[in-house]
């Protein structure tokens, strides 16, 4: 009786999730284990059907040869991340510590309007950036410029001044998702627990490392994986600023997933892009066991 | 004594000022790049290679906005994303909803495999896709159809689904249902009539993350569409930009605020959900 009740619930649960894997076998799993078959060939412009298997080789041109530019773009892609991760975790703080002062009346209107970048469709909003900020002829920054008296700039051309650019337009788009996650952890924050150290006259600094933070991390922290690994995989940022297709602006930054985008559809490098993507699949993999670990780990 | 408490409300008076004024400014500048667009979209005046630009335009003009309506075929893209978003978001419940079900309620072989491979799998950057995807669904004919576009973005949003409902139902007592059972529910009615109304955040959450990839989706759109009267509005409004820029850069402006607005509406409704339906599903669309 009760084992073909259990057979029954087994023959369930595959009927209710029959819809979902077949989706994911053909749209997720099947390109990924394309591009690991892809990546052992020769594949690109002038073998597109008759590619031959080249073993390891893409892989190799990847990791061991610096000029090929796949390590150099996991370089800056590790300092964009780091860059990005540090800025916002520090200006979110911030801006949602001063945000949950008791007494600042306006202080949802300012929420509301600080969730603008978040709820504005992201790419309008970085080609937004793009044509209206930074264009050299009129853009709204040279247009100031002028003002002062300055030689227009061009903000997308040179590599430091275009990482730069990239990384404004990446952290005001991802600052709201931040603000509003510090600002719900520091409201769960148990406020008598604060009044005890506000008495010993411990100033913000004081307060803040030795009682906020530690606070709010076990409740941040999730969060803040996921948009380290959003960060870490950020592609419209970086392509729509400075590299789409007939209006490159001059700037050669790539991370990883640019790299493995020019390389599959501007270069054609279908064979060594395959390899870029899945070395990139296996560190995001070993991110995410390593992440799972420690989060088994302090739970215990 | 008074003298030193009137002194420290004058001090905290000061200082509520400054914080005001703070915000107000990072506001401002937060605002900066809409209201720009904003302003330019506005302006009779395109004097666009002049520098005496002001954030509220000194003559007023509906102009690009007619433009935008009337030199592009936005209404058919409007169309077209409208089309491709119901049914992905559609399709994306009616599929997700049993399979989270069956992850959360349901013990049985190979459950806990499925799930780890759904959080490893999920790690896979959409993007790197499109080249393995194309190759499947040219055989078949789907390449720059509706369906075929349809079919990516359910299947690219589909683990984010069934993680983002699952985790939810995880925290839903299973002693409801159970009880709702005694009472002579069956199966179906337990998930429609209990369990759904009870993860309507959930639900709501999933629903706006499909149509909000839907809506802002453009190098698929781009790449799987060919002819402008197939585009999405991402997918237009990309075209529009990639295009020859300078002159029409105040009805890119306007178009952009027209594309946005839906958007900003449904995400303003539905803000308070957001972040518990995000972080709670381990998973950022």
């Amino acid at each position: 009786m009760k084992s073909s009740k259990k057979r029954k619930g087994t023959l369930w649960s595959w009927l209710c999730l029959m819809p979902s894997l077949l989706l994911i076998g053909a749209i997720v799993l099947f390109p990924i284990l394309y591009t690991g078959y892809i990546s052992f060939t020769n594949m690109n412009v002038y073998h597109w059907f008759d590619y031959t298997f080249i073993g390891l080789q893409n892989y190799i041109r990847a990791l061991f040869v610096f000029d090929a530019g796949f390590l150099k773009a996991l370089l800056l892609t590790i300092l964009w991340t780091v860059l990005n991760m540090a800025f916002q975790l520090i200006i979110a703080f911030v801006l949602a510590s001063l945000l949950n002062n008791p007494r600042l009346k306006l202080r949802k209107l300012y929420k509301t309007i600080l969730m603008f970048p978040w709820a504005m469709p992201g790419y309008v909003s970085i080609l937004l950036w793009k044509n209206g900020m930074f264009n050299s002829q009129f853009g709204l920054f040279n247009q100031w410029m002028e003002r002062l008296g300055l030689d227009p700039a061009r903000w997308l051309a040179n590599d430091v001044v275009a990482f730069i650019s990239c990384m404004a337009v990446n952290l005001w788009l991802a600052l709201p998702f931040m603000i509003m996650i510090m600002d719900g952890a520091l409201q769960s924050v148990d406020k008598s627990y604060y009044e005890s150290s506000l008495l010993d006259g411990a100033g913000w600094f004081t307060r803040s490392f030795k009682l906020t933070i530690p606070a709010i991390k076990p409740i941040i922290a999730p969060a803040v994986i996921i948009t380290v690994f959003t960060t870490f995989k950020q592609f419209d940022v970086i392509y729509l600023l400075t590299q789409q297709e007939g209006s490159k602006t001059g700037a050669n930054i790539h991370t990883v997933i640019t790299y493995a985008y020019e390389n599959a559809f501007v270069t054609s490098n279908y064979g060594y892009s395959s390899a870029i993507s899945i070395i990139i699949f296996l560190f995001l993999i070993a991110f995410t066991v390593l992440g799972n670990i420690r989060k088994k780990e302090e739970r215990q | 004594m008074k003298k030193s408490r009137r002194l420290r409300k004058v001090r905290r008076f000061a200082g509520h000022t400054i914080l005001n004024i703070f915000f107000i400014a990072v506001c401002f500048v937060t605002m900066i790049p809409i209201l720009y667009a904003f302003s330019v979209s506005l302006n009779a005046q395109n004097s666009i290679l002049g520098s005496n630009f002001s954030f509220i335009p000194k003559e007023f003009t509906g102009d690009n906005y007619r433009a935008v309506f009337t030199e592009q075929p936005v209404l058919l893209w409007f169309k077209n994303t409208i089309i491709l978003a119901a049914a992905s978001v559609g399709i994306s419940l009616l599929v997700a909803v049993p399979g989270a079900y069956a992850l959360s309620r349901f013990r049985f072989k190979g459950r806990i495999a499925i799930f780890n491979g759904l959080v490893m799998l999920h790690s896979f950057p959409a993007i790197l896709s499109m080249f393995a995807i194309y190759k499947l669904l040219s055989p078949v004919g789907l390449i720059n159809t509706k369906p075929g576009l349809i079919l990516v973005y359910i299947g690219t949003m589909s683990i984010f689904g069934l993680l983002n409902l699952k985790g939810f139902f995880d925290s839903i007592p299973v002693e409801i249902e159970e009880a709702a059972a005694i009472d002579g529910a069956d199966g179906l009615q337990v998930v429609t009539r209990i369990l759904l109304p009870l993860a309507r955040p959930a639900v709501i959450v999933t629903a706006v993350m499909v149509l909000i990839f839907v809506w802002n989706e453009y190098i698929y759109a781009v790449t799987f569409m060919t002819g402008a009267s197939n585009y999405t509005l991402a997918a237009g409004l990309y075209s529009l930009q990639a295009t020859e820029m300078s002159g029409k850069w105040p009805v890119f402006a306007a178009a952009s605020i027209v594309v946005s607005l839906p958007i900003l509406l449904i995400f303003f409704l539905v803000q308070r959900h957001m972040t518990s339906g995000l972080t709670a599903g381990g998973v950022k669309g």
